[in-house]
């Protein structure tokens, strides 16, 4: 429908240049935008000397604590989320067009409510026979709570893949197994790397597991000096740490994506063929997403449920209000941080978007209080300078969308961009033969082609904003409670069978859109007949 | 109309929808959260704001009897209290805050270090005893908490547990479960045994207690609860309000829970058992003055603190308020005489004292 008269416009040279020019300036504005208040809290002191005897020490156990959760719970979100990807997307097996969806449920579920699930589960008293505790329980529940941003993002891979160097593989008489770890999985890996990366930072980031199961991380580090002991510089040297942490996770799941190029991969979109497997394999993969399934989110879910069934239904008329706020803030939130993902993402292949990448990737290792401050830090600043008033009302609003895309827009550029890194070459440049402008290409054949990608980052998002607490919690305005407020009030005081409720709802909340986009993805693949999936 | 069909062309259908949709979204947000009052032009008569470190229905209970006392409408921002200051800071004088109140000594002293309570002189605030109030008036104390030892009925002997002190002793190896040493309510509880003792024998209590852990310090007081009751652990530590809250749970479980622990208030014949306060006050900043003072006040009555009292289990500062029947059992107590901005003062201290014996 657009495709009409404008070629025109670009053809002019002035104009032509600009054109050329504002995907690199609104990326560059984009990355700024999201690693702003990151830049505050180091501005803020990270060249004092700290006397304090014990401070090495906690800065070591701190980083060390990070680093094992980082690397053993990161690797074993990475294999879970690669596998259950490939296997529903390449494989036939009792259950699989269940699965696909069910597999996302563990994103809806906030890690610290997954925490305390584990907790009573696992706790004395509870039904498991094993007791999970500090490193061990908080490495178990993010591997457990993180493994969908892989599952997501290597399904968004494998969905898009060519039929062609698959079947090449099978009439060569390749073996399933064989198929996946020589064809199907390196043309996947940068989706998988790009995953994984969003897990790993999710695991840096996260405060309210660790500190539920007494794991000594960066982040607990961070507060424990900043509010326990009191030692700001402190908190800023270990929040330094954890930046630096990101930007080093981010090389290096650059460097593993490698200089790999798709130009070569055929354009014939037909239906993926799936393996069918043999009964006993069959059922193991059943087995596996369904073990997956039932530790992600069935036994949390039930054990919410079970809390929840103690109160009254008329606890859930109080909840509409809170429910109707978190829907809003994720929506808006979701919309402007997709916005900057997206801007991010198209200009991460030139040096210069390189650098708004990385910028946007240290705003999603921050924990979101230390971000909260950051945006705190820049107002009190803004407001020194004579330019805004109080964090009332609106401002406060504005407040916490700036937060919420400073911390996720990382999140929503990673799957955007490795959907870009399969569009080949040729057509971008075909697209420029034809005269077509940069943002024109982008919108006509990247993203379209990147859809997939999109969905997935527009998806994990809306999710985590959904999930979103210590900066809504600061930043709010007046009696403006969202769920997850809501919940953490409720929670934090012990008070588990009242804060079942929310915590449901905000699963609910992402339910919806976590199985609707779940089922786009599935349909993504262009050339696919509505319906298919057989 | 070039220009126009050139620029929404350039914008991708999807962006172009996802701004419309931020638009409209963000429109609507505006109309769910209130206005902000402007520097310099007070809200309209009849508003307190508060900015409130504690997150209990129980204060929402006291601010609806409030307002249907005096007609004054309660606005509330419920944050955990570190971070909350870190907001009052950011603001400085913009801020909305009328009312500040929170729970823990050491938030309430770096409330006062911050410059950002004020002195308040009010007959109301000057008839609490002076030890739960400023001496200056910039906090008032309205809730207590004990810190309790609590034991497995049946496997321990409660006589020979008389004493914060008893819980070193070597009997007790692996014997105890406890939240970790970032928690405040360990951290006030030790910050008072340095000001009372001094950091020398507060560090080896420290290091005798993490000698007798039966676990890695984790999860809540109420899971230290649970563990007690099944037998992890024989003995813990948990403010009193939680285990009055397992007896009257929803959850059977709970109340089962509550059924197998017994409860020994520490140190009755020596230095009391630790107790720890929510206080109030009015901002420095506030513009709505007499209200925030009104609160305050209304904060020390009796009426406000039955309510909290009876939804929340916490103890009382006014005198004449009739106690629910899992808190009148606990009431009576003798309590530790530790200034309370000696222990918020203590607080970087104890930290540092927990980290280097271990108790993480």
């Amino acid at each position: 429908m657009a495709l009409s008269g404008d070629a025109r416009a670009v053809a002019s040279s002035p104009r032509s240049r600009l054109a050329d020019a504002w995907p690199a300036i609104a990326a560059a504005a984009a990355a700024l935008v999201c690693a702003a208040p990151a830049i505050a809290v180091l501005a803020g002191g990270l060249t004092a000397r700290i006397d304090d005897p014990g401070a090495a020490d906690l800065m070591a156990r701190s980083v060390r604590g990070t680093m094992v959760l980082v690397l053993v719970a990161g690797a074993a979100a990475t294999a879970l989320g690669a596998a259950a990807a490939w296997l529903v997307t390449l494989c036939q097996f009792p259950g699989r067009r269940l699965f696909e969806w069910l597999l996302v449920l563990p994103l809806a579920a906030p890690v610290y409510v997954l925490a305390y699930a584990y907790g009573a589960i696992t706790g004395p008293g509870g039904p498991a026979p094993i007791r999970l505790s500090g490193l061990a329980g908080a490495g178990v529940v993010y591997a457990l709570g993180f493994y969908p941003y892989v599952y997501l993002a290597a399904r968004a891979a494998f969905v898009s893949q060519s039929v062609c160097a698959l079947e090449a593989a099978r009439a060569l008489g390749a073996t399933p197994w064989r198929t996946f770890l020589t064809v199907a999985l390196p043309l996947a890996w940068p989706g998988i790397a790009a995953g994984a990366a969003l897990a790993c930072m999710e695991i840096a980031a996260d405060y309210g597991a660790a500190a539920y199961f007494g794991a000594e991380t960066v982040t607990t580090g961070v507060f424990r000096a900043w509010f326990a002991r009191g030692e700001p510089q402190l908190a800023l040297q270990l929040a330094a740490y954890l930046l630096a942490g990101a930007l080093a996770l981010l090389a290096l799941e650059r460097y593993a994506r490698g200089r790999r190029s798709f130009a070569g991969a055929s354009a014939r979109w037909r239906p993926l063929p799936r393996y069918r497997l043999a009964p006993a394999a069959a059922g193991a993969a059943t087995l596996f997403c369904a073990t997956l399934v039932v530790l992600g989110a069935a036994a949390p879910l039930a054990w919410l449920l079970r809390l929840a069934s103690f109160r009254p239904l008329a606890d859930l008329a109080d909840l509409g209000p809170p429910l109707l706020r978190t829907l809003l803030l994720a929506g808006a939130g979701a919309a402007l941080t997709l916005t900057l993902s997206a801007l991010i993402a198209a200009s991460a292949r030139r040096p210069a978007g390189r650098a708004g990448a990385l910028a946007a990737a240290v705003g999603y290792a921050a924990p979101g209080a230390v971000t909260a401050l950051g945006a705190m830090a820049v107002f009190a600043a803004a407001r020194e300078a004579g330019l805004v008033g109080g964090l009332g009302g609106a401002l406060s609003i504005a407040a916490l969308l700036w937060v919420y895309a400073a911390r996720f827009a990382a999140a929503g550029a990673q799957p955007i961009e490795a959907g870009l890194t399969r569009v080949g070459r040729h057509m971008g440049e075909a697209g420029r033969t034809l005269g077509a402008s940069p943002s024109r290409r982008l919108a006509h054949i990247d993203l379209p082609i990147a859809a997939p990608g999109v969905i997935a980052g527009a998806l994990v998002v809306f999710v985590d904003i959904l999930k979103e607490l210590p900066a809504t919690l600061v930043l709010r305005p007046f009696d403006f409670e969202t769920l997850a407020v809501r919940a953490h009030s409720y929670a934090s005081d012990d008070r588990l069978t009242q804060a079942a409720a929310p915590a449901l709802l905000i699963t609910l909340a992402g339910l919806a859109p976590v199985i609707m986009l779940s089922r786009r993805l599935s349909r993504a693949r262009a050339g696919d007949a509505p319906g298919d999936g057989q | 109309m070039f220009a126009i069909k050139v620029d929404t062309a350039v914008l991708p259908g999807p962006r172009r929808a996802s701004l419309i949709l931020f638009a409209g979204l963000a429109a609507a947000l505006a109309a769910c959260s209130p206005p902000a009052p402007q520097k310099n032009t007070p809200a309209p008569a009849g508003i307190v704001n508060v900015y409130s470190g504690r997150h209990y229905d129980a204060d929402k209970a006291v601010f609806r009897a409030f307002t249907e006392e005096t007609g004054i409408d309660v606005r509330a921002i419920e944050a955990d209290g570190a971070q909350l200051l870190e907001r009052l800071k950011a603001e400085g004088e913009f801020t909305n805050a009328d009312v500040i109140m929170t729970v823990d000594a050491g938030n309430l002293a770096r409330l006062v270090e911050a410059g950002l309570l004020a002195p308040l002189s009010s007959p109301a605030v000057e008839a609490v005893p002076a030890r739960y109030r400023d001496p200056q008036g910039r906090w008032v104390a309205f809730a207590r908490r004990a810190r309790v030892i609590i034991y497995q009925k049946g496997a321990v002997d409660p006589a020979t547990l008389t004493s914060m002190d008893d819980l070193v002793k070597p009997d007790w190896r692996g014997a105890i479960c406890v939240r970790t040493g970032a928690n405040l309510y360990n951290l006030s509880l030790m910050a008072a045994r340095i000001e009372r003792d001094g950091p020398e024998r507060a560090q080896a209590w420290a290091k005798g207690m993490v000698a007798n852990f039966a676990r890695q310090p984790q999860g809540s007081d109420t899971d230290q609860l649970r563990a007690v009751a099944a037998g992890d652990c024989k003995i813990a530590i948990v403010n009193h309000y939680y285990l009055a809250r397992m007896q009257g749970s929803d959850d059977p479980a709970d109340r089962a829970v509550a059924e197998k622990v017994g409860i020994v208030f520490p140190d009755q014949a020596g230095a009391g058992a630790h107790v720890n306060i929510s206080g109030a006050g009015v901002s420095v900043h506030a513009r709505n003055r007499d209200n925030a003072q009104k609160l305050v006040e209304y904060m020390t009555t009796a009426k406000a603190q039955q309510i909290i009292a009876d939804m929340n289990d916490e103890l009382p500062v006014a005198d004449g308020v009739a106690l629910p029947a899992p808190l009148a059992a606990m009431a009576g107590f003798k309590e530790e005489d530790v200034a309370f901005d000696a222990i918020g003062a203590r607080q970087g201290e104890a930290q540092r004292l927990f980290e280097t014996a271990g108790w993480r």
